[in-house]
């Protein structure tokens, strides 16, 4: 749909007729929810050791500050029953480190929570990912035929259904931006992740991710990057909220926001030409 | 009914049929729903979709008066001692009076067991003003009572609170499947080729099926079998061009329509590598080959093209092709055979990605209609209607040497769809009337298609842990053959309707139908965009059940110059479908995975009350109504969609005013305004943020608890002919309108999102038309 806004913007210009405007909206705000953050990342020539978890609430939607949670016990074990503590060093940070993780390929990992008598828990398996081969840039790409456009190549393992999750974060950005694929359409093929900004020029920095991901991962940033995208546009579809894969054992209808997720991942660091 | 027959049948020994066609005296065309009253024996019928009528009489001297909108009153005294055939022939009141007054009777037909439907001629279409000067059928549509659509821009309409999806669409009895051009700001229908059209909203007779809220019936013009004549008019937008004349002087015509939108030229001057553009084109021929016998061949074809700098090229539209044969096989018995192609074809070139995208649906329909008009008291209707569809939900293929996309066939679906139906209209007393019929349709899908096999024939699960639905994996699959029977339904349609004249003046209407919609479209969006594909029905998913009530009260006063019309309804459709959250539905193969079956119900009052002659004339038009969905969980353990709570559908509007009004200033000088608010579309906002991975989540609420601003605009148009005395020759007229006259900003869209390079969360508005105005330029020669 994202692209179907984006047409619909084009030709709404090409009319000359349509207009955009920040407006305020009064919103209600719904009882605080318990967010996990837990995306435990492992860069291809890393240990991958040291990780961390961080706990927050939901909170109005033009609040600035965004509440941490403290006081969890957090505990990630794998399937040979090796655990590994995650602990909030810094006081009411909501960040939970931990330093002597174990990551490995196909391992099945067991988040377990703690907090305020509750107990919340959550499972995953990281997945491998194939390296970056090449980042191409052409300057004249995109939409508009202007824009810097830049492909992250990577070769699709035959024989089998890989997901991915790119992440892209330009020195121009405060946000990073998410893209997922799955390789359905190129089955053991060469393909890329497509990058496009017209803002972005020479000398600029682009951070790009590639992480190895599950089905359950994919779905879930897929349905996470919709609705948190700016394209909520006439062809959007209903919002709702998304459910990641934290459940609450002590009572299921309290449920946690948020994903526990291990994935492999590539890093580049790439300066536009 | 045999009982209405026999007794009808003794009794009509003295009788006699008078019959024949009725046509526009200056270019032949026939005239659709002419009155033809017999004032003496106060009867009347009105003619068919071809200009015929028939009708019988006992013995004797009577005077028919015939009357139709827009044209001049006939009184002609027939003596009735043989069966009569005698064809009419009307005079425009324009082309007479010098005085351009509209004085032909518009009222409401009080005495017909018809109700919820709206016919809008050609004429009164084009005096509402409209965004950017262009003539357009569908907003005209928007102005009735129980018609909406999604938003500004947004395509497609809505009736009584039902989708898009459910309404049937023919174009000289071709479906279309999209009714939009550059999404929803035009329509496919060109205005100078479309002869009438009737918006049917409740008491659908039983010819029609296959949808289940409404039904728009639009015929092209046959074309000028007098003279040969052009028309066209330029516009900012697009310019149309029209050609229709004899082949065979009075016995056979031809029409050529075409139409095209040059806005991108535009921007290709500006070296904008951009462009949105659409055209279409309306043909149609008609060969009387004697007096009982006429053949029709119609086509349509459109598309609407959208490039960008070409990585990304959008080309989609309808295209249909039609020969029908009226047969008469007596003064009574009034029978059309249609032979009927359709198609609707979706392509995507996305160059960037290397990703070619084709998919569509085809349908070959039959249709054999007979219409016996068989005493004065008695019509019937039947008739038989087959219909074979192909639908490819996607083609995927490289579009380059070098793209890493694998050439892919998602799995092409056929379905067949035979339904017979019968109905009768018929005068019990001189107050009563009826209207009685029944439906039976059929639905088969049929291979050759690989079909999945899920535990518990389920192919959505729930994920109680988490409290979600989820994708079932198969457990096996079943292949069919060409042509075996994957899964069949079949139901009883039945359809009813009353009217009782308390007086002159007044009468009250009710009515029932049952309508069944075997084919779904896979839609997420509040509106329909041009990607979403159709599906039929299946072991998985199940066809749409309606059932609708009305109740109408219906008036003409002061001496037929103002008419009030005031209807309720209540409707159920079962097994309304909706999607799992997050569903995926673009090239999806196995859609069942995120489909669950749900209900929907709407209900509402409409009031029209039209001033029907002078030189204002016009309609105000008010509804309230509700339009909601549920999906409830299919078991006691799940949550349903929106924890299984009714939630209002995404084309609600509780509150519904439009006014329309045109003032004949003088013979050179037309004047038209519009005014329309409504509450504003259920959305739904965010009730709070979070964060996860360094990007702000909105969380979300009650589905559709929300609603935008509310919705109002003001228009003008004034319409200015400069020689109207002229009837030869060049004639020309010119349109000036304004759009949105004091520039409110109505919201299509509130998105909420973190600012990219800021970081702060915003709400953003999108606003489609300020202020508008448009030209265009009419001629005929």
């Amino acid at each position: 749909m994202k692209k179907y806004y984006y047409l619909f913007a084009v030709i709404m210009a090409v009319l000359v007729i349509s207009c955009e405007d920040v407006i305020k909206v009064d919103l209600n705000t719904a009882a605080p929810r318990l967010v996990v953050n837990g995306s435990l990342q492992w860069q291809k020539g890393t240990l991958g050791n040291e990780q961390k978890i961080k706990l927050s609430t939901t909170t109005g939607f033009y609040d600035t500050v965004i509440p941490t949670v403290s006081g969890a016990l957090i505990l990630v074990t794998n399937s040979t029953n090796s655990s590994f503590n995650f602990t909030e060093e810094v006081p009411n940070s909501g960040v939970y480190l931990c330093h002597n993780f174990i990551p490995e390929i196909n391992e099945t990992y067991v988040m377990n929570l703690v907090l305020n008598g509750e107990t919340y828990t959550a499972t995953e398996t990281l997945k491998s990912v194939s390296p970056i081969t090449s980042v191409m840039q052409n300057s004249s790409g995109g939409f508009s035929g202007t824009d810097v456009e830049i492909k992250t190549y990577y070769t699709d393992p035959a024989n089998s259904n890989d997901y991915y999750l790119f992440k892209y974060k330009s020195s121009l950005n405060a946000i990073p931006m998410y893209q997922v694929s799955e390789d359905k359409f190129y089955q053991g093929n060469q393909f890329f992740g497509y990058y496009t900004n017209g803002d972005i020029k020479t000398g600029d920095n682009l951070d790009i991710t590639i992480y190895g991901v599950s089905k359950r991962y994919f779905d879930y940033m897929s349905k996470l990057i919709l609705i948190s995208g700016a394209n909520n546009g006439p062809f959007s579809t209903p919002p709702a909220t998304v459910h990641g894969n934290i459940i609450n054992l002590t009572h299921p209808n309290n449920y946690a926001l948020g994903y526990f997720n291990v994935s492999e991942t590539d890093f580049r660091n790439y300066i536009i030409q | 009914m045999l009982f209405f027959l026999t007794t009808t049948l003794v009794f009509s020994q003295e009788k006699f049929t008078l019959s024949g066609t009725i046509s526009d005296s200056k270019t032949n065309e026939t005239l659709i729903g002419v009155n033809v009253f017999c004032a003496e024996y106060k009867v009347g019928i009105i003619t068919n979709e071809y200009g015929f009528y028939s009708i019988t009489l006992p013995k004797g001297d009577y005077k028919i008066q015939i009357s139709y909108l827009g044209y001049l009153s006939v009184t002609e005294t027939i003596v009735l001692t043989q069966n009569i055939k005698k064809n009419f022939a009307l005079t425009e009141t324009g082309q007479q009076l010098d005085e351009v007054i509209i004085t032909e009777k518009t009222a409401t037909n009080i005495r017909r067991p018809e109700m919820s439907v709206n016919k809008l001629s050609i004429g009164t279409i084009k005096k509402i003003p409209v965004v950017l000067g262009e003539v357009d059928i569908i907003k005209a549509l928007l102005m009735l009572p129980g018609v909406t659509n999604a938003g500004e821009g947004q395509s497609g309409f809505n009736v009584r609170g039902g989708g898009a999806d459910q309404n049937l669409i023919l174009l000289d009895e071709a479906t279309i499947f999209n009714s939009s051009h550059l999404f929803g700001l035009f329509s496919v229908f060109n205005p100078d080729a479309i002869k009438d059209l009737k918006l049917y909203k409740g008491g659908i007779p039983a010819r029609f099926g296959g949808r289940v809220s409404s039904v728009l019936d639009i015929y092209q013009k046959d074309g000028n079998s007098n003279k040969f004549s052009m028309n066209g008019g330029v516009g900012i937008i697009s310019s149309r061009i029209l050609a229709e004349g004899p082949i065979v002087k009075n016995r056979g015509s031809f029409l050529f329509a075409g139409r095209a939108s040059y806005a991108h030229l535009f921007l290709k001057l500006t070296n904008n590598k951009n462009s949105a553009y659409f055209y279409d084109l309306n043909t149609k021929m008609n060969y009387k080959v004697n007096q009982n016998n006429n053949l029709f061949l119609s086509g349509y074809f459109g598309r609407d093209v959208f490039s960008l700098s070409n990585s990304f090229v959008n080309t989609y539209g309808s295209a249909t092709l039609n020969l029908r044969w009226n047969h008469l096989f007596s003064d009574k018995l009034f029978s059309n055979l249609s032979l009927i192609y359709s198609d609707y074809y979706y392509g995507l070139n996305l160059n960037l990605l290397g990703f070619l995208w084709n998919s569509g649906i085809k349908n070959y329909n039959i249709k054999y209609d007979f219409k016996h008009y068989v005493t004065d008291k008695i019509k019937l209707n039947y008739g038989i209607n087959t219909i074979y569809y192909a639908f490819n939900p996607g083609t995927i293929e490289p579009s380059n040497a070098t793209s890493g996309i694998n050439y892919k066939q998602l799995e092409k679906k056929y379905a067949f769809e035979p339904s017979i139906y019968f109905d009768a209209e018929q005068k019990i007393s001189n107050d009563l009337s009826l209207s009685y019929g029944l439906r039976y349709s059929m639905f088969y899908r049929l291979g050759s298609s690989t079909v999945n096999l899920y535990n518990n024939n389920q192919a959505v699960v729930f994920n109680q842990e988490l409290q979600i639905y989820e994708k079932a994996t198969p457990i096996g699959s079943t292949y069919f053959g060409g042509n075996k029977v994957i899964e069949s339904f079949n139901n009883f349609e039945p359809r009813f309707a009353a009217s009782y004249q308390l007086n002159a003046n007044e009468s009250v209407k009710a009515s029932y139908n049952r309508m069944t919609q075997y084919l779904q479209l896979i839609s997420n969006t509040a509106s329909p965009t041009p990607l979403d594909v159709w599906t039929p029905s299946d072991n998985y998913i199940k066809p749409q059940i309606l059932d609708q009530v009305a109740l109408g009260y219906f008036r003409n006063f002061n001496d037929d110059k103002y008419s009030l019309e005031v209807e309720t309804f209540y409707k159920k459709i079962k097994n309304r479908i909706d999607y799992i959250d997050g569903a995926n539905l673009i090239a999806n193969e196995a859609i069942e995975q995120v489909i669950l079956n749900g209900e929907m119900r709407a209900y509402g009052l409409e009031v029209l009350l039209r001033k029907n002659t002078g030189k204002l004339n016009g309609w105000i038009s008010y509804t309230l109504s509700k339009s909601e969905q549920r999906t409830p969980g299919r078991n006691a353990t799940e949550i349903g969609i929106n924890n299984g709570n009714w939630y209002h559908s995404g084309y609600d509007k509780l509150h519904n005013l439009s006014v329309t009004s045109s003032y004949t200033f003088n013979s050179k000088w037309t004047f038209g305004a519009n005014f329309v608010l409504q509450s504003g579309q259920p959305v739904t906002f965010p009730d709070g943020q979070y964060q996860y991975e360094g990007i702000t989540i909105p969380s979300y609420g009650t589905r559709n608890g929300n609603r935008l601003p509310a919705y109002h605009h003001l228009d003008f148009s004034a319409t200015y002919v400069p020689k109207p005395n002229k009837k030869k020759g060049w004639q020309s007229e010119w349109v000036f309108s304004i759009y949105n006259a004091y520039g409110r900003k109505n919201a299509a869209s509130i998105s909420f999102r973190q600012n990219e390079t800021k970081g702060v969360n915003e709400a953003i508005r999108l606003s489609i038309f300020g202020v508008v105005p448009g030209i265009s330029y009419n001629f005929k020669f």
